[in-house]
């Protein structure tokens, strides 16, 4: 029998951490290979995490509702097998155990705990404080070089840096800054590693405390142990601490100086939610984005009655294909006819390099509001497809967007964006560009608007468009006549018919 | 103190200037540390002056000697006579050169070089007695101390070195001239080394081992190479036999030895060379006054920076148990403890020790045997080479012995290697750079070796190892 750790991998292209969401196994479960273990949310989608091997499931190594680095062990797998020699090292997995985990291969933890790496390999892994032997290598046949130490070093650090994360997630690093007199029981305890039963566990997830940040009650195996009398003290100092400070904000008579001391000590009492997973991934994207990027908004109206006309006829068509015909194929297609007008606006920004890249493949995000948050599904070469086809595959996308069974890979390589605001409702808006593309465009409801027609005023269908582009790249009139061209196109939509 | 004794300090204070002292002074010295090296008898210790050096210089010349008289099959034709005083005078010279080196190199680097016999007072300070009468002594405070004492030679009883005819290596290495008729006691590689190199100076030599076989803890097929080698020299090998003593009579001395069962043997010599091991020196310096305790064999136990228990001092070289007694072993290990008193992120970690036995055919070895890979846990996967197959081999006239390479079979990584042959104390070197560089057999294998030379055995090998040789049947 072998004790396997298995670490959180990456579950996504670039993912550094996942929000371990829900477990699917528990402590005794026998798991099979390709059994889903947990259901992990990194900052792209939600992933079901399969089991690599065969065994009784050992231990559970984060909680629900816990973000986890990339690399970290979340569970240890006991595997049969009948190399009695290898329980030793498994049954009290180490540093060096941990380095063998990932691989199936179990020579090297018979051979000595053998760790091939270079003379000067060895002295940098000193040098960071780095164990060889937790690292897998990289080399040939898992040789260890310089950067995979490196790699290990920065993780560590890493490691490091998420013990005060986890608290603020649990919203009590505001208490730290707050009147240590008013609640000192209050004070986080913030460790890495806590002793409790789980029914103690359970308590403070109710109480929405980190077990991790209430004092230890007494210590065993020279591990913090906390008990469920500590968690509830510790919640109801916290429950005060908020309190004390919601008064003292309500109490400041004037208001420029109850802001400035709001912000001073961190935000106010109420209920706290965890900023983090998607949310934290929209906020990452959208802050990077404005900051990188100088956005120009450019609002149009187009009038768009002969789209609904002929979208009117076209709908019963496709039912019978059961297709959903909405407006956004049509948006699409007139889009892609003027990006390949205004190549800039379908191109990046490659800052390193400091070249603008034109893109040659026309990648369509559809911004999706969900449950979780803003998500953007892509019609990969949208070009290339019929309106059916890109209705279809954008209705898909859009519907596993929504039920967050959405792959990273299909929310990953757009080239423009399309948010569509006007299923909820407002006409203008300035939308955000999907970093790093170079801009987005954002419908408004199609309403009904007097305008002037052969000098009748009479009821059209109105739709209004807001552009949004990077001016690094594209100056205000490519940006207006690239939009002039949509315009042409949506309200004459034969025209399409030649795109 | 004594009255007026004004004790002086350094930062690291180095006791013995062998290959591990020496090299820790100049290290520690290197890194900008206030250091003192104390020295009771000659810089360079042993290695320079009564082992490594002055006995390859032996080697060399006993060789050239043979080599020159025996090479009728190249066409060459000649009768050398040795003269064993300008021989010495030559040797002399090198270690000369060679110690006059070390004292000139530690000046340069900055160390306070100190000659006396060091004794610890406590912890922090040793009294140096200075050699001879009326030199006095003084008292040297350390904030560091490197032990580096070496080790001597084992005297086994009945045989007293002090005896004009036994010898120690020490002895034999200093000789002027050579005896007729050489008894060795003891087959290891310094007996080994020396019953080769007087064979070839033309003494007659017998070989008494208490063991089955010369070279403890070499394979059996790389003993048998140099045993082969051994024997068409005229030596005469006893296996199972113990010297149990000596006498003077007028035909020279008759050495008398034991087996296990009491069975006794008499060998006509002149002189009878002990070369049965060496022990560590650390019953010199009343280490229990710095609170350090050697373990019954003389040994000291240090961690991987060579700390012994007493966190500020250090040892290095022979006197280190679980190391073997290597002066390459001793330098490194004296690197390891300068740097890391100067607290550079070190440690002895070394993968492989690599050894060499100056014999004939000469031994080299690193790493793991196969059957060690296999304790290990390795599944071993070994390629061997022949030197009958080097070309470069045989236009040395020497082609006995192989390179065998041993790896693991499921990730390629070289292991070790057993080398028998030609240069193999030099062809070592790359597999020990293999080793602690993680090279794989096919690393080896691709790299392009020198056409011709005796290198390319060992690619050969990695070859043969991965069943792609060329110029031998894969295995």
């Amino acid at each position: 029998m072998a004790l396997k750790e298995f670490k959180l991998p990456d579950v996504g292209e670039g993912v550094a951490e996942g929000e371990l969401v829900t477990w699917h196994v528990a402590p005794g479960d026998e798991v099979t290979e390709d059994q889903v273990l947990a259901e992990v949310e990194t900052d792209k989608a939600l992933v079901d995490v399969p089991s690599p091997f065969n065994g009784t499931v050992n231990e559970l190594f984060a909680e629900e509702g816990e973000v986890v680095p990339v690399g970290n062990v979340i569970i240890t797998i006991q595997v049969g097998g009948d190399e009695a020699d290898e329980t030793e090292t498994a049954a009290a997995p180490d540093a060096e155990a941990e380095s063998e985990a990932e691989s199936a291969d179990t020579e090297s933890d018979e051979t000595g705990g053998r760790v091939f790496a270079a003379p000067s390999v060895r002295r940098l892994a000193r040098e960071l404080d780095v164990e060889l032997g937790s690292i897998d290598g990289s080399g040939p046949s898992g040789r260890v070089t310089e950067n995979d130490v490196r790699a290990a070093a920065e993780a560590d650090e890493a490691e490091e840096d998420s013990g005060p994360r986890n608290i603020e997630i649990n919203g009590q690093s505001a208490t730290e800054k707050r009147d240590e007199s008013a609640a000192p029981s209050a004070e986080s305890a913030d460790r890495d590693k806590t002793l409790a039963a789980p029914a103690t566990r359970a308590l403070a997830k109710e109480k929405g405390v980190d077990i991790d940040a209430v004092p230890a009650t007494e210590m065993r195996d020279g591990e913090a142990f906390v008990s469920p009398a500590a968690v509830s003290e510790y919640a109801e100092a916290q429950r005060a601490a908020q309190a004390a400070d919601a008064d003292a904000v309500a109490a400041e008579p004037e208001a420029g100086t109850a802001t400035a001391e709001t912000a001073e000590a961190g935000p106010v009492a109420g209920e706290r939610i965890p900023f983090k997973g998607v949310r934290k991934a929209i906020a990452d994207q959208m802050q990077r984005s404005k900051y990188t990027a100088p956005h120009v908004t450019h609002h149009d109206e187009v009038d768009v009655t002969e789209l609904v006309e002929l979208r009117s006829q076209l709908k019963p068509v496709a039912e019978e294909r059961d297709t959903k015909l909405t407006y956004m194929p049509f948006v699409m297609k007139a889009v892609i006819a003027a990006l390949k007008d205004f190549p800039y606006i379908n191109s990046q920004l490659d800052e390193e390099n400091e070249e603008i890249v034109l893109r040659e493949d026309y990648n369509i995000g559809v911004a999706t509001a969900t449950d979780a948050g803003l998500m953007v599904p892509v019609v990969h070469d949208a070009d290339r497809k019929g309106m059916l086809q890109i209705a279809d595959e954008m209705n898909e996308l859009v519907e596993k967007a929504r039920t967050r069974k959405i792959s990273p890979n299909e929310m990953r390589g757009g080239t423009f964006t399309i948010t569509n605001i006007g299923g909820i409702g407002g006409e203008y808006a300035t939308p955000i560009i999907n970093y790093p593309e170079v801009a987005i465009l954002a419908l408004g409801a199609i309403k009904d608007k007097p305008r002037v027609v052969d000098g009748d005023i009479v009821p059209r269908k109105i739709l209004t468009l807001s552009l949004s582009f990077d001016h690094r790249i594209v100056d205000g009139a490519q940006g207006a006549r690239f939009t002039n061209r949509i315009k042409e196109l949506l309200e004459d939509p034969k025209l399409l018919v030649l795109e | 103190m004594v009255v007026g004794d004004i004790a002086t300090g350094t930062e690291v204070l180095v006791i013995g200037a062998g290959p591990g002292g020496y090299v820790a002074a100049i290290r520690a010295a290197q890194q900008g540390l206030d250091t003192t090296l104390v020295e009771k008898d000659a810089y360079g210790g042993t290695c320079l002056n009564y082992g490594c050096i002055p006995s390859k210089a032996l080697i060399t010349s006993a060789d050239l000697a043979h080599e020159a008289g025996n090479a009728e099959e190249m066409g060459i034709h000649a009768d050398p006579v040795v003269d064993m005083s300008q021989l010495r005078d030559w040797k002399d010279g090198v270690v000369n050169q060679l110690t006059g080196g070390v004292e000139k190199l530690c000046k340069a680097n900055g160390v306070n070089l100190v000659e006396g016999t060091a004794r610890f007072k406590d912890e922090n300070a040793v009294r140096i007695a200075h050699g001879g009468e009326g030199q006095g002594s003084e008292t040297i405070e350390f904030e560091h101390c490197i032990i580096a004492t070496g080790s001597r030679v084992i005297q086994i009883p009945g045989f007293d070195f002090a005896d004009e005819q036994v010898w120690s290596s020490r002895d034999a290495l200093a000789a002027d001239t050579v005896p007729d008729r050489l008894v060795v006691v003891g087959g290891g590689y310094i007996g080994m080394e020396l019953s080769t190199t007087f064979a070839k100076l033309g003494s007659e030599v017998t070989v008494v081992e208490m063991l089955d076989d010369i070279l403890p803890g070499y394979e059996s097929d790389v003993a048998r190479v140099v045993r082969k080698r051994a024997e068409d020299l005229g030596i005469d090998m006893n296996f199972g036999e113990g010297a149990s003593g000596w006498r003077e009579d007028d035909d020279g001395i008759m050495v008398t030895t034991e087996t296990e069962d009491g069975e006794e043997n008499e060998y006509r010599a002149d002189k009878v060379l002990v070369a049965v091991g060496r022990s560590p020196v650390t019953d010199t310096m009343e280490l229990e006054n710095a609170g350090l305790e050697a373990d019954e064999r003389g040994f000291l136990s240090v961690d991987d920076f060579r700390r012994t228990d007493v966190e500020h001092i250090y040892a290095v070289g022979d006197i280190v148990a679980d190391t073997p007694m290597l002066a390459h072993v001793a330098s490194k290990e004296g690197i390891v403890a300068a740097e890391h008193i100067a607290g550079e992120p070190v440690a002895f970690d070394s993968q492989a020790v690599p050894a060499a036995v100056f014999t004939d055919p000469e031994i080299g070895t690193v790493g793991m045997t196969e059957d060690e890979a296999e304790e290990m846990g390795f599944t071993p996967l070994v390629g061997q080479m022949p030197f009958t197959a080097s070309g470069r081999a045989l236009t040395t006239g020497h082609a006995d012995g192989f390179v065998r390479i041993v790896a693991d079979d499921d990730s390629g990584f070289i292991l070790g290697a057993q080398i028998v042959g030609p240069e193999a104390s030099e062809l070592v070197a790359e597999v020990a750079l293999a080793i602690e560089m993680g090279a794989t057999l096919e690393d080896v294998a691709s790299t392009i070796h020198t056409h011709p030379t005796l290198a390319e055995a060992v690619m050969e090998a990695a070859e043969n190892a991965l069943g792609q040789a060329i110029h031998t049947l894969n295995r």
